[in-house]
This record gives C-alpha cells, structure tokens and sequence, in this order.
C-alpha cells in the first residue's frame, strides 16, 4: 500500500504539474503588455474595449435566455417521463446524449441549410430569428447536461407521492410543477443553468456560424490580431468557468438526500 | 389508449427542428445533387487526398487524445480513488476537473500559445534555463502533437469525472477476496478490476473521441486555416472560402457523423459484449 | 500439550491514537472451530483482519503452524475468507468464482475443472456453475463464496460475520451447512459474528470479546452457565439481574426485595453488608415450586408472552421484573396477568456477579 501512495501521489503530482504550468504561463504572459515590467495593461484594453462589453454583454443575455428556455422544456419533459413515462427512459437518454455524438458544427451546418432565408422557415433571414436559432442551438448543446442535472434530481424525491399529494389538495398541474417540484429539483437545476452559463459564454462555432456578435469571436479574433490580450482574456475566461464550477459546488450542498430506505 | 405521450411533445418537436431534421438535412444533402437528385458523387468526392488526409490527421488527434485522456484520467481517478491519498485532495481535485473540462474552446487556446507558443513561458524557461529549444527539437503547437497535447487539458478532466463513480463503485471486499485467494495485484486487475471498469472506460474512450472530432474553437483559434482538420475544413466550407461545391460540404459533415457514429456504435457493441453479467 | 495451529500472541492494533485492540491472544486447536463473539466495535473483525493480514498488528505474533506470518501479505498466507457481503467477482461466473484462487495459482484447466466440480458438489449447487452472482439468491451467493474460500484448500478459513445479511431461515440452514462441511473437511476456522445464538450453537470455542480484549474464552456451554464476566454474562443469553445484600455471609442469606434467600455455597468472600448483584437465566426459574428448588421469591405476574412452543412471562419482583420460561402445556392456560405467584429456583444455578 505504502508503494501504491508514493505513485498516486506521482500521477497526481505530474497532473497538477500540466494542468498548473498553462495557467500560470497565460497569466504570467497577460503580464507582459508593458516592456519590462509586469503591468495590467491587457486587462485594462481589454475590459476598456467597447466590443469585449458589448459582445460579452450579448453571450450574457443568450445564457440567461438558454437556461431560461432549457428549464422550461427539460424540467416538465423530465418530469412528466418519470411520472407517467418510464419505460421512455432509454429513448429519453439516447436523445438527450445525441449532441455529445454529433458535432455541434454539424447541427449548425443543418441549421443554415434548413432554416435560410428561402426555406420555409426564414430564421436566419432576420438578426433576430438568428438570435432564436442560436439560442435553440444553446439549448441543444446543453441538454445532455441539463437533461442529466434534473433527471438526477428527480431520482432523490418521490415524484409520484409528491404529485398524488399535491392533486388531492386540489393542485393543477400547474401548480404541481411550479410550486412542487420545481423546488424540489432547484439545486439540480442551478447545476446545470450554471454549466449551461460556462458553456454558452464561450462557444465559438455556432455563433461564428451564425454570425452574432457574441463573446466567442469576439476573443477569436482578437486573438488573430493581438499578442499580449488574448492571454488576458484567457484568464477572464478561466474565472469564469471557474466562477460557475464554484457555485454548483455551493448550491449543490443544499441539494435534497434520497429518501432513507426502510428496513 | 393512453394520451400520456402528449406530455413530451414539446420535447419531441423541439428535438426533432432542431436536432433531428437539422442532422437528416445533412446526411440527405450528402445524397443529392445540385438539382436534388440522388447521387453518391458527393460521396466519392470525399476520396481526394487532401480531404482524405484531414480525415486521417483529426482521427488521429481524436484517437491519441482520447486514449491518453483516458489513460492519464484513470491513473489520476485511481490515485486519489484507490491510491491511498488523504480525503481532503479529492473535492478540490474533481472541482478542478469540472472547470477544466469546460475550460475548452478559444481561450484554451490563447493559454497554450502563451505557454508552449514560440514566445511562451515553457518554450521560453527550457530554452533559457536548460538550453533546450522545443521548436529547434521539432516541437511545433500547430501540429498533430501540439494539438493533442492541448486537447488533453479537457480530456483528461472531463475522463477523470466520468471514470471516478466509476472507481468508486469497486469494492474493497473485491480486492481483498482476490488478495486472500493468492492473487497479485496485478491479477486482480487483470481478471477483476480491469474488466468490471471496461464498459466504463469505453465509455469514456467513445466520448471523449468525439469531444476532439468535433472540436472546432480550440484549433481554429490556435491555428487559423493553416491545420487541415476536417471540422477546420467544414468551417471553412460553411463559410464559404474553400471548397466551391456546397454538396461536399453535406458529405464532409456526413463523414463525421459516420465517424463519431462508428466510435460510438463499437462502444455500444463492445459494452454489450462485455457486460453479460450485468442485469 | 502440542503446539496450537494457530496462535495469536500479544497481538495490537492501534488506529491513529485509539487502541482497538489490547493484548488479544488465542490459540487454536488444528481442526477446531472457534468463534469470536461480541458488540460491532468490540474488536473482532480486526483481530479476524490481522490474521488474513489485511491490517498489520501494531505489535505481537501471528503463528500457523509454528511458523510466524505477521509480516506475509494476504496473498502469501493461503488462509481462506468468507466475508460479509459476499464479495463474489461479479464479472466472473460461479465456476469462475470458485476457480479463482487455482487459476491464480497457475494450476491446470482440467484441475480446476475438477476441484470446481467437487466444490458445487460440496455446497450442493451443481447446476449453477455458469451462472452469474447477480443471478443468486444471497444464500446461494454466501454458499458460493464458501466454495471460493475452500477451493485452493488453505490451512486456515476465516469467516466474517458470513450470515449477517441473509434472513433468518436461511441464516439457520446455512450456519448448519458451514458447519457440517468445517467438520467433513477437519479444517480450522474463525467465525466472526455478533450473534450469541449463531456462535453458541455452532462452536467449538467462543472468544467473547468487549473493548478489544477477549473477555472469555470456553466452550459454549461454559460461557454460557458460567460467564466469567458482568459484561459476558449480559452479552450471552438472557440473564435476570437482582441486587441483594448479604444478610449473614456465614449462613449465605442475602437479602432481595425485602424477601431473604439462602444461597448456601456462593457467596464465599462476601461479607456481611456486600451488595452484590445475582443473576438467574429465564429457563433456570420456575412459576411456583419445583423438586429441587431450593429459594423462592414472591412476585406477581406483570405481562405473559405466548412465544409457541416457550411462554416467557414477566413477574414484577420488588421494582423488577424477572423473566422466566415456561413450556407450553396445552392442558393448562398460561398465567393471567396480575395473579400473585411464587416464582423458585436452585441456588446452584445463581451467578454471583461482583
């Protein structure tokens, strides 16, 4: 066992060593804008520039309308399939596991050819169809993740009970979902509007597609075009994503147990 | 007769516009011509070299940066699994895992160019503490080894979560059993651990192939147009500045659904071999 | 006297700053079965797990055989194991179970079909060699894992708490079976449990253990008539606890809820003015009087349990109540709940705890 502890400290030893050195590379790096000293001028042009705000703006509002949209079609579907549905389990799980296998630049690709300006749904023919197009796309993408966040939750409670409860205190369905177990599943359902946020404000491919002025090419292209900024951004972008991974963490301590079996 | 299915149609519609009818346009587009008959030239047209090398190199890239991910992910998961590590690395550590998986895309890029760059901090401490120039070596981030090596910053993470339930589901009793019976570790591995972990592992390799097959972001980011991958390809395509025939498009898009459909339906094939002794 | 199979001596554990075991020694005859017996915690498993060799004694000996195997790893020992939860490969068939510990010995296909075959034969589960475990009952798992544990033949079979998940019918079946296989092979076993039944009625030798020490070590009829102990005296079997003064320690009078009772022969070094605490199994207490016993006590009938065959009733004695078994007797009713009675008993079957 002694020799066992001597290698896992090892692996992870060697892990921290690759996951540690770019980090500390890019920020030293984003240091670097002023010669010979180490100054926060990247981090100055960057946050000073009117495009970082506005683009970064803009993902910020297509996450919000993500999870917004995402909670509202995962959280019933996942629901009503546990109630009354459970031997669509298999097929629920294969659907909401497709986007993990066909590429996110695929669903995109179809998403012009089917829905430009001559089809019989113009989505792409106005900014604001595309904006449409590129949030249903959002939610594509994020619905393995979301799927799975509630599904678990929905595991930990007693839908049926709850539900039979809720109707014979004469409780709509409605009502059930809303005040019941919406609730019940917030904690598995902040899960995953958080992963959904991280995933969002940095997706490159679907918006550079599209073409919106989102955060994605905004970076890409400064970082076609800059030296010491991207880095900058890199950084931004790492707190970020590690900003939303800290909070599932905290909400995740407020989650409901699974019921105690009974001997 | 039950209406009880009318509760997913929402679902189902939206799956289906968005999801399902999105990818069928793809796979039929591939079969058509110009005019919309059927045709399998699209098809062939993906025999020429240039497109048949970018398909070699990103399944390449995706083959060595899955099985590194999973091999890197697993000795990491087993040691502070099973490796006798103190509690407290642990949380921390999948925490960690859970940022980095997501840490993809543009800005991971930007990190390795700063980093392993021909100006980055690596690049430049080996070349002015040790004397060794990576690049003079033969070392260049915008290639097939660069490439893996940043594309293992969200493989082996995103191998360490879905490989770590996984361990923790081993029992000790296994071991022991094994141990008591005369066998070495490595026999219980080889005959127990290894095989119970399987379908997991396989699981994780199918996965994490396509997260790299279709990664776009990372390497457009890191190497403009000049890596001839084909989801590079596609993008260039899409946008128009490539190839002059939109159908090649449809089949070059076609081709990695066949890809990562293959990747997945041996996943699927060798899980069902392997876990005949699971309900 | 020749030198014990097995013998633990001075052995220790500590984990961290808590000692959890204390200077345990046993030895154990070749071929004998003996039991460790005692509350989750009292140290057990530990000893059980330092003999397979899975935790390492902070100090004293492990010997089989004569030779000592503190040191030797778990696979080096050739020691056989049935644990609690089974811990069948559940990748790996019945015969495959049972075959393991030879096939990672290196011996021959048509050897380990063979020894597989006796083993199912064994534990009378011929027809499941290629089955899976999740397709086993728990008693047929557990039977399994006794086949696994025996197959390469080990010199010494531990058995940790083996029945303690399965249910009470086939707990009783099993523990037979275990048993009856333990005497046709003559092999020397441990046998971990925290139930008193499950080890008086199997064993050779029971170890009762309490706060990492043996309390007593006896063969069961021993432990059970004459506990050594407070702590073994409560642990095994009922026992009804009576204090008393002794009244005249010359005449052995001691006196118990205002009634006096002559317990001639018991109560030496007591004397007058001790109190002392009596205790009396239930089946050694009759209703009313009965030939050859020698003290009585008044009581009343407080509450009447119909168990079927036995009848345990409660008497309300002074502030207690003592509990005493009656056979079921389908010509008389059981006792009514209120009656005064007179309950006796022999003052040789009295144990006087200090």
């Amino acid at each position: 066992m002694r020799t066992n502890r001597i290698w896992s400290w090892l692996f992870v030893a060697l892990a921290i060593a690759y996951f540690a050195l770019p980090l500390i590379g890019t920020f030293e790096f984003s240091l670097k804008m002023r010669r010979a000293a180490y100054s926060l001028d990247a981090y100055a042009v960057v946050l000073g520039d009117p495009r970082f705000q506005q683009t970064f703006m803009y993902s910020v509002l297509m996450a919000l309308a993500t999870i917004a949209v995402g909670v509202l079609l995962v959280v019933p579907t996942a629901y009503w399939v546990r109630l009354k549905l459970p031997h669509w389990r298999p097929f629920m799980e294969f659907m909401t596991l497709l986007p993990l296998v066909i590429p996110p630049i695929v669903i995109v690709f179809g998403y012009i050819r089917l829905y430009n300006t001559s089809s019989w749904l113009p989505l792409t023919g106005s900014a604001m169809g595309t904006n449409v197009l590129l949030m249903f796309g959002y939610v594509v993408l994020a619905l393995p993740y979301m799927y799975r966040a509630v599904d678990t939750g929905l595991r930990a409670i007693d839908v049926a009970t709850l539900t039979e409860a809720a109707q014979s205190l004469g409780a709509g369905w409605v009502t059930i979902l809303a005040r019941v177990i919406l609730p019940n599943v917030a904690v598995a359902v902040l899960s995953g509007a958080f992963l959904t946020f991280a995933i969002v404000i940095g997706e490159f491919v679907m918006a550079a597609l599209l073409s919106r002025p989102a955060f994605g090419p905004y970076m890409q292209l400064l970082g076609a075009n800059r030296a010491y900024e991207p880095a900058a951004l890199a950084v931004i972008a790492f707190l970020i994503t590690w900003g939303c991974m800290a909070l599932i963490q905290v909400v995740s301590r407020f989650a409901p147990k699974p019921p105690e079996q009974l001997h | 007769m039950s209406f009880a299915w009318l509760g997913v149609m929402p679902f189902l519609l939206f799956a289906l516009l968005f999801l399902i009818l999105p990818t069928m346009k793809i796979v039929v587009g591939s079969f058509q011509t110009n005019e919309g008959g059927f045709t399998l030239a699209n098809i062939a047209n993906l025999f020429q070299p240039s497109i048949l090398s970018a398909y070699w190199i990103s399944i390449r890239i995706s083959l060595a940066s899955a099985l590194l991910g999973c091999g890197f992910g697993f000795l990491v998961a087993w040691a502070f699994v099973l490796g006798g590590l103190p509690g407290w690395i642990r949380s921390p550590l999948l925490t960690f895992s859970g940022v980095a998986s997501n840490f993809a895309g543009v800005p991971l890029a930007f990190a390795f160019l700063a980093t392993f760059g021909r100006l980055g901090l690596v690049t430049l401490i080996l070349r002015d503490w040790f004397g060794i120039n990576i690049y003079g070596l033969g070392f260049n981030l915008l290639s097939f080894g660069g490439l893996t090596l940043t594309y293992l910053f969200f493989q082996i993470p995103l191998a360490i979560l879905i490989i770590t339930p996984a361990l923790d589901g081993m029992r000790r009793e296994w071991r022991e059993a094994a141990a008591i019976l005369g066998a070495s570790g490595f026999q219980y591995w080889r005959i127990v651990a290894f095989p119970i972990l399987w379908p997991s592992l396989l699981g994780t390799f199918a996965l994490l192939f396509a997260n790299s097959f279709g990664a776009v972001a990372t390497a457009y980011a890191l190497t403009g147009s000049s890596l001839s991958i084909v989801p590079i390809l596609l993008f260039a395509q899409i946008r128009g500045d490539v190839l002059q025939d939109p159908h090649l498009g449809y089949a070059l898009a076609f081709g990695m659904i066949v890809v990562t459909g293959i990747a997945n339906g041996i996943y699927i094939w060798l899980r069902a071999r392997s876990e005949r002794w699971i309900k | 006297m020749a030198d014990p199979f097995l013998s633990i001596q001075h052995v220790e554990k500590s984990f961290g700053a808590t000692k959890v075991v204390h200077d345990f020694n046993l030895d154990v005859e070749a071929g004998e079965f003996v039991s460790f017996l005692g509350p989750s915690g009292c140290g057990k498993t530990t000893v059980l797990r330092m003999v397979a060799g899975f935790e390492e004694p902070s100090a004293g000996h492990i010997l089989v055989g004569g030779k000592d195997i503190t040191r030797l790893r778990p696979n080096q020992r050739n020691i056989g194991m049935v644990f609690q939860a089974y811990a069948l490969f559940p990748n790996l068939t019945v015969a495959q179970n049972i075959g393991f510990g030879l096939r990672v010995a290196g011996a021959s296909r048509a050897d380990i079909d063979k020894r597989v075959a006796e083993m199912l034969a064994l534990i009378s589960l011929p027809q499941m060699a290629d089955r899976y475990p999740y397709q086993l009952s728990g008693g047929q798992q557990q039977r399994i894992a006794l086949a696994r544990a025996l197959a390469p033949k080990p010199k010494l079979l531990l058995l940790d708490e083996p029945l303690s998940a399965l249910d009470a019918k086939v707990r009783v079946s099993l523990r037979e079976e275990i048993r009856s296989i333990q005497k046709e092979l003559g092999i020397t076993t441990i046998f971990v449990t925290h139930d008193q039944e499950e080890a008086l009625s199997i064993s050779d030798r029971i170890a009762v253990m309490y706060g990492g020490k043996a309390e007593q070590v006896g063969a069961p009829f021993e432990i059970y008539n004459r506990p050594a102990t407070r702590f073994v005296a409560n642990f095994v079997g009922t026992l009804n606890v009576l204090e008393g003064t002794v009244t005249d320690a010359s005449a052995g009078t001691v006196r118990v809820a205002s009634q006096d009772v002559a317990l001639k022969g018991k109560l030496d070094g007591s004397r007058t003015g001790d109190t002392l605490s009596l205790a009396l199994r239930p089946e050694a207490i009759a209703l009313g009087a009965r030939p050859g016993h020698d003290s009585k006590l008044a009581g009343e009938i407080a509450d009447v349990h119909f168990l079927g065959s036995v009848i345990r009733v409660r008497v309300g004695v002074g502030g207690k109540q003592i509990s005493l078994d009656t056979f079921n007797n389908s010509s008389t009713p059981p006792p009514v709940v209120g009656d005064k009675t007179e309950i006796s008993f022999s003052s040789g079957d009295v144990l006087v705890l200090h």
